[in-house]
Parts: structure tokens; C-alpha cells; sequence
């Protein structure tokens, strides 16, 4: 089947990918642009580890279609860092061990990241309900909500 | 988990979207946000040959308030609508089940107009293709044998959508469009009634708009699921009231929501309708949750909605 060819944005560098009209978003930023922060663990939507930041809304990539993203700016973890300093989500996940296996936290910190964007003072309460998009089989949330809380108030002094 | 073949187009008018489907009828399939499609087709319970993508048909993607409805795009999304100041001030009951819907990140994807067209599920039915061909496909899948209820010669899969029975206690009209133009229908007309085939839509036509009256209410919704941050409902209770006029709906329980008037003025309105309600449920052993345990919550949530109601708390 014929090939499409997809221009979009990604961390910031303008990428042009021929994909197949059929692939998914997660497909083509692991398989094609070697982005493997990106995870794939359910597939179907349910646990988050694909999340990945689509003009400003996160979004998991295995149920976007590559060919809907003609035009989009997207940001995986890859594009948090910048100038070799972490972003500080990613540094306070690391202070206060809100990692475990790890196979989450791309998606934790992504979806972290677009609540404060969107609101630089989250409740405690906003925090949790965004992080409950994620699912965490370790179970670690308490470290995680903690970091999230710590990187916020971090993002806000500075 | 790989997707099978299929071509994507993404038409940026409504016309042009039906003329694809009908080109290639039988074979297409409508996307939108996908949270519920693209599983589907991951799980090979859709294979279409083409996926035409409404999101880009600009007319579908706005709210408008009027001074009698509140006119909804398809494509407007659940975190956007719930958001919206005038459902957030006059329609709790759909506040509510916005809110209940999925987790924060589905809502900012998912669509109302794909939330209410959601497909019917079913434990022995959304699994992946290897799983089902083991057990033998079942009816819905157009197989001869119910692999949920022995020996049933119907399907009893479940319509899950949060926001359809919160929808239709505020009397919400749909608008569809066709090839043979547009028509305008009660919400609680779009359903068949029938779990394998849970919608009256021509093949090919597209809900493109929800109206809502622009009333103010009084209402709520509640569910009962596993995971509280994610889960689709295994009962879900929605009741709306209007100058004392009032409606009850029950989702998640067979092929689709049951709906009940009721009259706040008359004597034991609340005891009447939970069991009235109950009584017509029926539940079967299709979810994770046992039929005896959903039947009963049918009577329990609905008593919570009414002391909520009654200003007697929850």
C-alpha cells in the first residue's frame, strides 16, 4: 500500500517521515526516529506509557494515526532536556526515587508536564487526577505525586 | 500491537466524508479520536479497508450557545465541553459524567460525538482476535453461540458510554447527516436495542451535532467501577429535573440506556423509581462484576442520586 509522506515537529527540530497510512504515532517516533522514550506496554490506551505531548495536549500515541499529525508539534521525553540540564520534572523524579522499573515514567513525566503547563500551581488533588491517566505497576504513585508537587514549586521560584 | 492495512484520509468537509464512505460502503469506518476505534481495529473487531479521519472538518469542532440549545460538535472533546461554563453552571448531570469519563488524557482526546457512538462491550468480546478465535467467535462477532450467557440466542453486550444516559435526562436531540441530507432525532432514537448492532444509523451517516436545551437543571450522575481513574461503567445512573419535572437514566447495562420519568412532587418518587429501575435491568455475567451485585447498585445508586437530590447528601 502506497506510503504517505508526513511533515511535523518534533522536539523542536521539523522532521519529514514517510510512514505507512496505517502506523501509529508511537511506531514512528520509536521504529523510524529512534525516539524509545516513548513506550509501548498496552497498546490499546489504558496505561499511558506512550504518552507524548501533541500541541500541548498529551496524547497517546498508540491510538494516533502517524498521517494525523501533517503540520503538529509533538514533544517526547528526549526533548525535555535542554543544554545537558534535565527539566526539573525529570530531576525530581530522580531526587525523590519516583522511579522504580522505569517503564512509566516517560509517560508520568510527560503528563506532569503538560498540567503545568497548563497550571502552574496544582492542588495536590490536580495532581493526582492528571497522574491517574498513568498507570504504575511498581505502584510507586506517593513518590511520584511527590515529585510532581516538588518540581512544580521548583518551576514556580524560578 | 500492529494495525492491519487499511488507507486514511482525512476529508475536510462533511459531504466529501460521505461520498468516501460511500465509495468504499461496507469497508470504511469514521474516526475521530480514535480512543475507542483504534483499539477496536487493533483487536481486529473492526477491518476496515479505509479509516476517514472527521477531525478536520472545521464545522464539527465548535460549542454555540443560543437562547434554546446548547449546539455541540461532534468533534468537541469531552475535557473541552466539560469545561464549558454553561454545562459546569446548568447541566450537573452531565458535568458529572464528563468528569467520570475514562482519565483526564482520554478526555482531552476523545470526542462526544465518538463517546456516545462507542460500540458495546463485552467481557468475551474485546479481546485480542487470537484470544476469541480460541474460544470460538460469538454472536456478535458473527458467530452461532453467546460466550457470555449459555445457550443464548441474543447478545447482551453492554452500551458503556457515561455521558448517553446523562444526555438523554436532559432530552438531547442528535443531528445526523447522510446522503439524503440531514435529520434531527431524539438521542434515545439512536438505539436499536440490540447489543450486536447497538445503533438505528443508515450505514455511512455521520452525528454531527448534539443539542441540548439550554435549561437550567438540577442533576447528577454516578458509576460504580473497578479503577476509579480510568474504567468504563459496569452501572452508571444519570438523573436530570426540571421544574420538578424529572428524568432517570441507567447506562452501562445491556444495549442501551433505560430511561424513566419521574415527578418530584409525588409522595415516595425516590423509593418508586430505584426499584422501578432495578426492576427493569437485567444484568447478565458479562463484566467483572456479578449480575446479582449490578442489579442491586442499579438501586443503590439510583437512592444515592435521590437523597443527593433532596439536599439530604450522598
Amino acid at each position: 500500500m502506497k506510503r504517505v509522506k508526513v511533515n511535523f515537529t518534533v522536539n523542536g527540530e521539523k522532521v519529514s517521515v514517510e510512514v505507512k497510512q496505517y502506523e501509529t504515532l508511537l511506531e514512528t517516533l520509536r521504529e523510524r526516529l529512534c525516539l524509545t522514550g516513548v513506550k509501548e506496554s498496552c497498546s490499546i490506551g489504558s496505561c499511558g506509557a506512550c504518552t507524548v505531548i501533541l500541541d500541548g495536549i498529551p496524547v497517546r500515541s498508540c491510538l494516533v494515526l502517524s498521517p494525523e499529525v501533517e503540520g503538529k508539534s509533538i514533544t517526547t521525553v528526549e526533548g525535555l532536556e535542554k543544554n545537558g540540564i534535565l527539566h526539573p520534572l525529570q530531576q525530581a523524579f530522580m531526587e525523590k526515587g519516583a522511579v522504580q522499573c522505569g517503564f512509566c515514567t516517560s509517560g508520568m513525566i510527560l503528563t506532569a508536564k503538560s498540567l503545568l503547563d497548563r497550571q502552574s500551581k496544582p492542588s495536590k488533588d490536580q495532581i493526582i487526577r492528571t497522574i491517574s491517566s498513568n498507570i504504575c505497576r511498581c505502584t510507586g504513585y506517593k513518590k511520584i505525586i511527590e515529585a510532581v508537587m516538588s518540581a512544580a514549586e521548583k518551576m514556580v521560584a524560578t | 500491537m500492529i494495525l492491519p492495512e487499511f488507507e486514511y484520509k482525512k476529508p475536510k468537509v462533511i459531504k466529501k466524508a460521505l461520498q468516501l464512505f460511500q465509495a468504499n460502503r461496507g469497508d470504511a469506518v469514521y474516526l475521530s479520536g480514535g480512543t475507542d476505534l483504534v483499539p477496536r481495529i487493533k483487536q481486529r473487531l473492526e477491518k476496515p479497508s479505509i479509516v476517514i479521519d472527521l477531525k478536520n472538518i472545521s464545522s464539527l469542532n465548535k460549542i454555540e450557545l443560543s437562547r434554546s440549545w446548547l449546539k455541540i460538535g461532534a468533534n468537541v472533546t469531552i475535557y473541552e465541553l466539560k469545561n464549558h461554563p454553561f454545562v459546569k453552571d446548568n447541566l450537573p448531570a452531565l458535568a458529572d459524567s464528563l468528569e467520570a469519563t475514562a482519565c483526564e488524557t482520554i478526555q482531552m482526546r476523545g470526542t462526544i460525538g465518538g463517546n456516545v457512538l462507542q460500540n458495546t462491550r463485552c467481557l468475551f468480546y474485546n479481546k485480542s482476535d487470537e484470544w476469541r478465535k480460541a474460544k470460538g467467535y460469538c454472536l456478535k462477532m458473527g458467530g452461532q453461540v453467546c460466550n457470555a450467557v449459555k445457550g443464548a440466542k441474543m447478545c447482551f453486550a453492554n452500551y458503556t458510554s457515561d455521558n448517553a444516559p446523562a444526555l438523554i435526562t436532559l432530552e438531547t436531540q442528535v443531528r445526523l447527516s447522510g446522503v439524503d441530507g440531514s435529520r434531527q432525532i431524539p438521542l434515545a432514537a439512536i438505539f436499536s436495542g440490540k447489543s450486536d448492532r447497538p445503533f438505528t444509523l443508515q450505514p455511512g451517516e455521520i452525528l454531527t451535532h448534539i443539542f441540548i436545551p439550554a435549561n437550567k437543571t438540577r442533576g447528577c450522575y454516578l458509576k460504580i467501577r473497578v479503577r476509579d481513574s480510568i474504567d468504563y461503567p459496569l452501572v452508571g445512573a444519570a438523573a436530570s429535573l426540571k421544574n420538578g419535572n424529572g428524568c432517570l437514566a441507567i447506562g452501562g447495562i445491556g444495549a442501551k440506556p433505560l430511561h424513566f420519568d419521574f415527578d418530584e412532587t409525588e409522595d415516595g418518587w425516590g423509593e418508586r423509581i430505584a426499584r422501578e429501575a432495578a426492576s427493569h435491568v437485567t444484568p447478565v455475567a458479562n463484566t467483572v462484576l456479578s449480575p446479582t451485585y449490578r442489579k442491586k447498585m442499579v438501586y443503590v445508586l439510583v437512592k444515592r442520586i435521590v437523597r443527593k437530590l433532596s439536599g439530604e447528601g450522598c
